[in-house]
């Protein structure tokens, strides 16, 4: 196993994998971030997303790019209807933490419910076949689907850091993190950040989720495990760190194809949750590593202010 | 001429109606005997679980629309398990302690050995019409199969592997759970006794949706077959293994006896190899009859050889309540217990002869199956 073509091609397929894990926590972070919410609602979203695919592509054989287009289209739609008819009132009655919880959590199982009466609990895929092209790359294989989930993937984080970094609106998404009374104050429209951040999540959980289910089976109750993973990543990467938790993503993931060479592969999936447990124990901001970057640009400041 | 027939005709029929529904009609009038079932009718299972209802449905009708067991209509009461062991226990007290259900059918290992303990606590026989993990032979006095249990089909394909395909050296799969590690550990054992070696051991989580590990670790053994022995996941393994460029001989069990494997795989599946305990429509009339029935539902069911299994275990209800009826007992467990042990030999529409012997288990053909040009033909029969 320690065969360096084998250790690439855990390495390969490990990253290839992660793609729609990142896609998924990158969501999460992001409206964790905005609006302060540890949305479960983006199980249900995930739900919506890849039955919409199923449905138009499989029942009324819409071309890929149209169904794709009709999920996105579906989804952002009911995270805007979520945001205004019943986040946005929650916030307005001052609810506790714990309410918006459960009122997600509570809107995924109704999603999940709607959906097993609809469509049954049969795992299904995207496309009718779980195929994909393959072609061996000095003795890694590399199929179509691990290339076009990376570029997805890769394609989709740019635009959100080139959206927030470099747009008004992504700017303002991050004063509204920031403090999003003060943000008013500045005439910055906190209900349009919180608007396009779920809009954002919700193009980003479709590419996950086109990803994940021309991959894999999905039923109705799979969602709500991917937001578990999701939040997993979350928690490692340090709450607020958008960017540091689609890391912590990779790394996890990773981390996962890796212990093949030590564990028995059973074990796996308990491994995530080992390092949850770790994580939230030792480091509850988050595994240091990724806080390391962030405060080393502060220090020349903190330098300047004590020679003053 | 023509009025006269016309009258007789006009006579004739609603004589020949009331004939016909004499026997539903006296069955109507009994006390029903209720029998329960234990499925999955939700979660990922759900797709084999709905088409066992739906068979059972179809031969308690059939049974009914013959007269009902004695004259007493069969009514079946069915609770959803998701096939989690968790649920089942509570679905299983429910059937016992609120609708005294004397006799239980249920299929998933996990599930069979979670109702095991209740059923004979209860003294309720549980009769296993689907699962096939070898310990449910040892799971007590009260809990029988009428499927066979890997040891039939997964022995006979781990012999027919080895000496009949000349496979050396095999790579064994299998989801963590109670179907595949009982099956795995049997195919191991068997091909090693045979003379085989087994270069790679290795189960993954019943989740889990990558398997590059777990089949670069098999590889590694460089192995002449791979047996999966998995559940709903078995198209994404193969898949990825065939995309890891690995194009070793694969085989399963009669899980993999589905048409979705193909449509899922399409070329990837061919050569697959997989085993089947039911005869063919070509084999037997009555199944082409079941498949009728399927016709009239709209499609082709999940896992027919399984939903053969599902009328017969029904049939063989039937039997047993009849015989405690004629011998005057009350329908209790117990007495469901000695009718079946009584009748012992039952002779079934779908699968044929069935004998239950003292050691909880049963002997069927193996039907084996491979894939060629997207359809499973006929391999061989193993007695």
């Amino acid at each position: 196993m320690t065969d360096p073509v084998i250790l690439l091609q855990i390495l390969w397929t490990g990253i290839a994998m992660s793609s729609y894990f990142v896609l998924f926590t990158v969501a999460f972070a992001l409206t964790l971030k905005v609006e302060k919410l540890w949305n479960f609602a983006q199980a249900g979203l995930m739900g919506i997303a890849f039955y919409t695919m199923f449905y138009t592509l499989n029942a009324v054989h819409w071309p890929p790019w149209l169904g794709v287009g009709a999920a996105v289209v579906l989804t952002a739609a009911v995270s805007i209807a979520v945001e205004v008819w019943a986040i946005a009132v929650l916030r307005r009655r001052h609810s506790s933490g714990l309410i918006f919880f459960i009122f997600t959590l509570i809107f995924s199982q109704l999603v999940a419910f709607v959906l097993t009466l609809m469509f049954g609990t049969e795992p299904e895929t995207i496309f009718p076949s779980v195929m994909s092209p393959v072609r061996i790359v000095g003795g890694v294989a590399m199929s179509d689907w691990d290339l076009q989930a990376l570029g997805v993937t890769v394609v989709l984080l740019a635009v959100l850091y080139w959206l927030i970094r470099h747009t008004r609106d992504g700017q303002f998404m991050l004063a509204v993190a920031d403090n999003d009374k003060l943000a008013e104050i500045y005439g910055i429209s906190a209900k349009r950040a919180y608007l396009l951040s779920g809009i954002i999540a919700a193009v980003l959980i479709c590419a996950g989720v086109y990803l994940y289910g021309t991959r894999a089976g999905v039923t109705p109750d799979v969602p709500i495990g991917l937001v578990l993973t999701a939040v997993i990543a979350t928690l490692v990467g340090g709450l607020g760190r958008i960017f540091s938790a689609a890391i912590a993503a990779v790394g996890l993931a990773l981390l996962q194809s890796f212990s093949i060479l030590f564990i028995p592969a059973k074990w796996q999936a308990l491994l995530l949750y080992f390092v949850l447990f770790f994580a939230l124990v030792l480091f509850p901001r988050g595994i240091p590593v990724w806080r390391i970057r962030r405060a080393k640009p502060l220090a020349p400041i903190a330098v300047a202010q004590a020679g003053d | 001429m023509t009025a006269s027939i016309g009258r007789r005709t006009a006579l004739s029929l609603p004589l020949a109606a009331l004939a016909v529904s004499a026997g539903r009609a006296r069955a109507q009038q009994k006390e029903a005997f209720r029998f329960g079932a234990l499925m999955p009718t939700t979660g990922p299972e759900a797709g084999y679980g709905l088409d066992f209802v739906k068979t059972y449905e179809m031969a308690v009708k059939d049974i009914n629309d013959k007269g009902g067991v004695n004259g007493h209509p069969l009514e079946m009461l069915v609770l959803d398990t998701q096939a989690k062991p968790e649920i089942a226990i509570n679905a299983a007290n429910k059937l016992i302690d609120v609708d005294k259900v004397p006799l239980i059918i249920t299929a998933w290992s996990s599930v069979v050995k979670a109702a095991a303990p209740i059923g004979n606590r209860t003294k309720t026989l549980e009769l296993n019409m689907g699962a096939n993990s070898p310990d449910i032979a040892n799971l007590g006095d009260y809990v029988y199969t009428v499927f066979p249990l890997a040891e039939v089909d997964v022995t006979a394909l781990a012999k027919y592997t080895y000496a009949k395909l000349g496979k050396k050296r095999a790579a064994v799969l299998y989801i963590n759970n109670d179907t595949g590690i009982g099956g795995a550990k049997i195919y191991r054992d068997v091909f090693t006794a045979a003379g085989g070696e087994v270069v790679a051991f290795e189960g993954y989580d019943p989740k889990a949706t990558d398997f590059t590990g777990v089949l670069l670790k098999a590889r590694v053994g460089n192995p002449d077959v791979v047996h999966i022995h998995g559940l709903s996941e078995l198209p994404q393994v193969i898949a990825q293994m065939r995309q890891l460029g690995m194009q070793q001989q694969i085989t399963s069990y009669s899980a993999g006896y589905n048409p979705k494997i193909l449509s899922q795989l399409g070329p990837a599946a061919e050569g697959l190899i997989v085993t089947s305990l039911a005869p063919t429509s070509a084999a037997n009339p009555n199944v082409a009859k079941l498949l009728e029935l399927w016709k009239q539902v709209g499609r082709f069911p999940n896992g027919l050889p399984y939903l053969q299994y599902a009328w017969d275990s029904t049939v063989v209800v039937a039997q047993i309540y009849g015989w405690v009826d004629k011998n005057g007992l009350p329908l209790t467990g117990e007495n469901c217990r000695k009718a079946l042990l009584a009748i012992r030999e039952f002779d079934l529409p779908m699968t044929g002869k069935l004998v239950i012997r003292d050691d909880h288990r049963i002997d069927k053909p193996v039907y084996l199956y491979v894939v060629k040009d997207n359809k499973f033909v006929l391999l061989d029969t193993v007695a």
